[in-house]
């Protein structure tokens, strides 16, 4: 009973000692607001659980040159042409690397409306991929994925309906091969969101389940995923970005003349992840770290792996809308060096 | 005679099942030719669809845009 009356006198006293003297504390740590139980945010679909990590950990690595070219036709319209020349990895079983230089021209449209989206990129040779997404309701969605080849029996296509729910969001597939899945998420606390997921694969008559995790703030995100296929996953992402900033500024004071140059450090969001998978069946494990800085003026991304593998992606802006692209992949312990180059225009 | 009721019977069973079985077949053959038909047709007219679709969109862009790199 006495703490109770303690409890609800505290905010009505006057700031007494030492709270007078020192200003009042900024909002950086405001007062934990009450948990709404009835009204949880609403968690990202099951397949962009990992989101932030796969931005820094898998960046478009490439070899060779690459040149994009995006017109926009209207707001909503626009065409592209892709020119790419250098060599592409097949998978082979042993270790050596195999490289087949390779060079095509894509062309592709993009319609971009708020309740329909239709993208379709279609090679020199004939193949077509093609994604469509479109809103039936406020919150059934339909998404068609669809490579498709003039060669029999190696198309594949893939239908998603993903009903958005108010703190939950669920998802069927249906795809060709007779493959079904079915995804499930769902927010438990502001933070906190656990899912599941089923597939079914009917031509090899192979079915899996798998769970998830994710816990996320404003700065940090951590998830975690384990399948019955035997993989275990692990991330971790941690958003640094006001600190840095600040200690820049307090270096440039110090040292005017040298930091001038790094003007671009200002606008600066950095991203650090971390990254750790497990396969049980192949006794595979493998981790991982990566940074992604985002500047104003470009956007550099790095990583570094257990298997020996050092990555590292930028994007220049040039100019408005005129972006280079330097991208680099060294693998020490297949000796496999990768270096690519890339110019892309428009938006 | 029970023994005869039986056997037309049995033969009657056997008849429709095999009417099944070819209904089966028949729908199955049919959705097999109908999704090679669907995937050549989007495969030859996806891209041509979305371009009919923008150019037809709010505000119409001309024609010679589509050509021209500018």
């Amino acid at each position: 009973m006495g703490s109770n009356v303690r409890h609800t006198n505290e905010p009505q006293q006057p700031a007494l000692g030492l709270a007078a003297v020192l200003p009042p504390k900024q909002d950086e740590k405001a007062e934990p607001a009450k948990v709404d139980w009835l009204n949880l945010p609403c968690p990202v679909p099951f397949e962009e659980i990992q989101r932030e990590a796969f931005m820094s950990l898998k960046p478009e690595l490439f070899e060779g040159l690459r040149f994009d070219f995006t017109k926009g036709l209207n707001q909503k319209f626009s065409l592209s042409h892709s020119v790419f020349m250098g060599s592409t990895e097949l998978p082979s079983q042993s270790s050596d690397t195999i490289k087949v230089p390779t060079a095509h021209y894509e062309f592709g449209a993009n319609f971009l409306d708020p309740k329909l989206m239709l993208v379709g990129r279609v090679l020199a040779d004939g193949r077509l991929n093609a994604r469509v997404k479109c809103d039936l309701t406020d919150n059934l969605t339909l998404k068609i994925n669809a490579q498709l080849t003039n060669e029999p029996h190696f198309s594949q296509g893939m239908f998603n309906f993903d009903y958005k729910g108010k703190d939950y969001r669920t998802q069927f597939q249906i795809g060709n091969n007779a493959f079904y899945g079915a995804n499930y998420i769902q927010s438990v606390s502001p933070h906190l969101s656990l899912g599941s997921e089923i597939f079914w694969l009917g031509q090899q008559r192979k079915s899996g389940i798998g769970f998830a995790a994710r816990y996320n703030t404003d700065k940090m995100v951590a998830t975690a995923q384990i399948a019955s296929t035997g993989i275990l996953a692990l991330s971790y992402v941690q958003k640094v970005s006001e600190k840095v900033r600040n200690l820049l500024k307090f270096l440039e004071n110090f040292n005017a003349q040298n930091l001038y140059s790094h003007k671009k450090f200002w606008h600066l969001q950095v991203s650090l992840a971390s990254d750790f998978m497990y396969n049980h069946l192949t006794r595979d494990v493998t981790s991982s770290f990566g940074y992604d800085y985002i500047l104003r003026q470009c956007r550099l991304r790095g990583k570094l792996d257990s298997n020996g593998v050092i990555a590292a992606c930028l994007e220049e802006r040039l100019n408005m809308g005129v972006n280079f692209i330097l991208s680099a992949e060294v693998d020490h312990r297949k000796k496999d060096y990768k270096f690519g180059f890339g110019l892309t225009v428009g938006e | 005679m029970a023994s005869k009721v039986s056997f037309k019977g049995k033969g009657k069973a056997a008849a429709k099942g095999a009417d099944e079985r070819s209904a089966a077949k028949c729908m199955k053959e049919w959705s097999t030719w109908a999704m090679k038909k669907a995937k050549v047709i989007t495969h030859y007219g996806f891209i041509p669809l979305i371009i009919v679709i923008g150019m037809n969109s709010e505000p119409k862009p001309q024609l010679y845009q589509l050509l021209s790199p500018v």
